[in-house]
């Protein structure tokens, strides 16, 4: 009986102290990652070479932390400016899965997301400001 | 000879004693002996089954509860010397059978005491039970009013966007990791390992029997379903709790009217049958109830 009464507790104890892990900032991880991304591919101080190079590791990268960020439950559900903007635009967030889902390279779908596509360009005309 | 055991004055002095109502007699302090449990946040995520052996076991631990069984045991001791002296009155005769009569009616009396202290205690439990049921369901409800229209629509979106991204990792996996100068991430590695043992946990875990949903009558129910259900099984004992104590009230007009028919006696020694029927019911103290119809 006074076994029982310590074990309840201390299983509560056990419960609370796994039952969370915690978590960094997965979302503010993401967005760093991906601006140095889009500096990246929008830079026009980098080598075609280099580009290509530096894309494809912060691609891997991006992969993890969306899924990271997917997975991350403390976002479930937090009303928070950044949560709702993240996830009030998919494919701008998600941007690598969206990307590969779209079947386009990460920079056309960034630009197409941002309203930038090829019809756009070619349409455009050259004026003063 | 029975004057010399059992003055008229004294047994005058008995019937005044025993003629006030069982509540008058206890000798409870309240305050004394407490049950304090808190509605907890870890309670209120309890699941169902579990919450009912909680709220069980920390009264367990309290000092009510082992009042209550303390008194339950000085009941059942009382009970047995009731026993005893009955048998023991209906084989005597004479003075001797006046004076059996006489203890058995100061045992009667203490016997309803320990029975009116079992009830107020006993109250006390349930009066503190439904007020942590009732700040239970308060934090549940004030739980579901934290859910705003605006969050339910952000989870929507996020599940939405969940199943998405699930439906683009195979594709992605091909597509980006099949390069064999990047390779699969460390993260995607050990993910994938540990969602095999996360999946075997969980199933463990569903079916582990502490981990039972809240049910009744073998019907799942919601966490404040099977709170109202508490609650109204805590009302139905407050309820027999009360009804006992007409049973109480019962028995001391009993011992009253048999004081009264000692008394009767004693004044005029010729055997009268001085017995009053009345009809004992049910349950819990009314296995006691032979002792008071019985002369």
């Amino acid at each position: 009986m006074k076994t029982k009464r310590y074990l309840i507790p201390a299983a509560a104890l056990l419960v609370a102290a796994f039952g969370v892990p915690a978590q960094a900032d997965t979302l503010e991880n993401l967005e760093r990652e991906r601006a140095l991304a889009l500096e990246t591919l929008l830079s026009p101080d980098v080598s075609p070479a280099e580009r290509e190079d530096r894309t494809a590791l912060s691609r891997a990268r991006l992969v993890d932390l969306e899924r990271m960020v997917m997975r991350d439950d403390n976002l479930k559900g937090k009303n928070t400016p950044a949560v709702r903007t993240a996830f009030e635009s998919y494919d701008l967030t998600f941007l690598v899965h969206a990307s590969v889902e779209r079947n386009r390279s990460l920079v056309d779908h960034w630009l197409e997301q941002v309203g930038v596509t090829t019809n756009s360009l070619m349409s455009a005309r050259m004026g003063r400001r | 000879m029975a004057k010399r055991l059992l003055p008229t004055g004294s047994a005058l002095v008995i019937l005044a004693a025993l003629a006030g109502p069982p509540g008058a007699w206890a000798a409870t302090d309240p305050g004394a002996v407490t049950w304090n449990p808190v509605a907890s946040e870890r309670l209120v995520k309890l699941p169902g089954s579990y919450l009912r052996r909680a709220i069980d076991n920390d009264f367990a631990g309290s000092s009510l509860a082992s009042e209550i069984r303390d008194v339950q045991g000085l009941m059942s001791l009382k009970a047995q010397t009731l026993a005893d002296l009955q048998n023991a009155v209906e084989q005597s005769d004479g003075d001797l059978r006046v004076e059996l009569q006489h203890q058995f009616l100061a045992e009667k009396r203490e016997y309803l005491e320990l029975a009116s202290k079992h009830q107020d205690l006993r109250r006390q439990q349930m009066t503190v039970k439904q007020r942590l049921l009732r700040r239970l369901l308060g934090k549940l409800d004030r739980q579901e009013a934290a859910n705003t229209p605006e969050r339910a629509a952000l989870i929507e979106k996020q599940e939405a966007a969940r199943s998405r991204l699930e439906g683009t990792i195979s594709q992605v996996d091909i597509k980006i990791f099949n390069n064999p100068t990047v390779g699969q991430s460390k993260y995607s590695k050990e993910y994938a390992k540990n969602v095999l043992a996360i999946e075997r946990l969980v199933q463990a875990i569903k079916a582990h029997p502490m981990n039972e949903g809240s049910e009744i009558d073998g019907r799942p129910v919601t966490k404040k379903e099977y709170l109202r259900q508490l609650m109204a099984e805590t009302e139905a004992d407050l309820q027999i709790v009360d009804q006992e104590a007409t049973v109480l009230g019962y028995m001391a007009k009993l011992i009253a009217l048999d004081a009264l028919a000692l008394s009767d006696l004693l004044s005029d020694p010729t055997p009268g049958d001085g017995s009053d029927d009345d009809d004992g019911e049910e349950t819990g103290i009314t296995a006691a109830v032979d002792f008071f119809v019985a002369q």
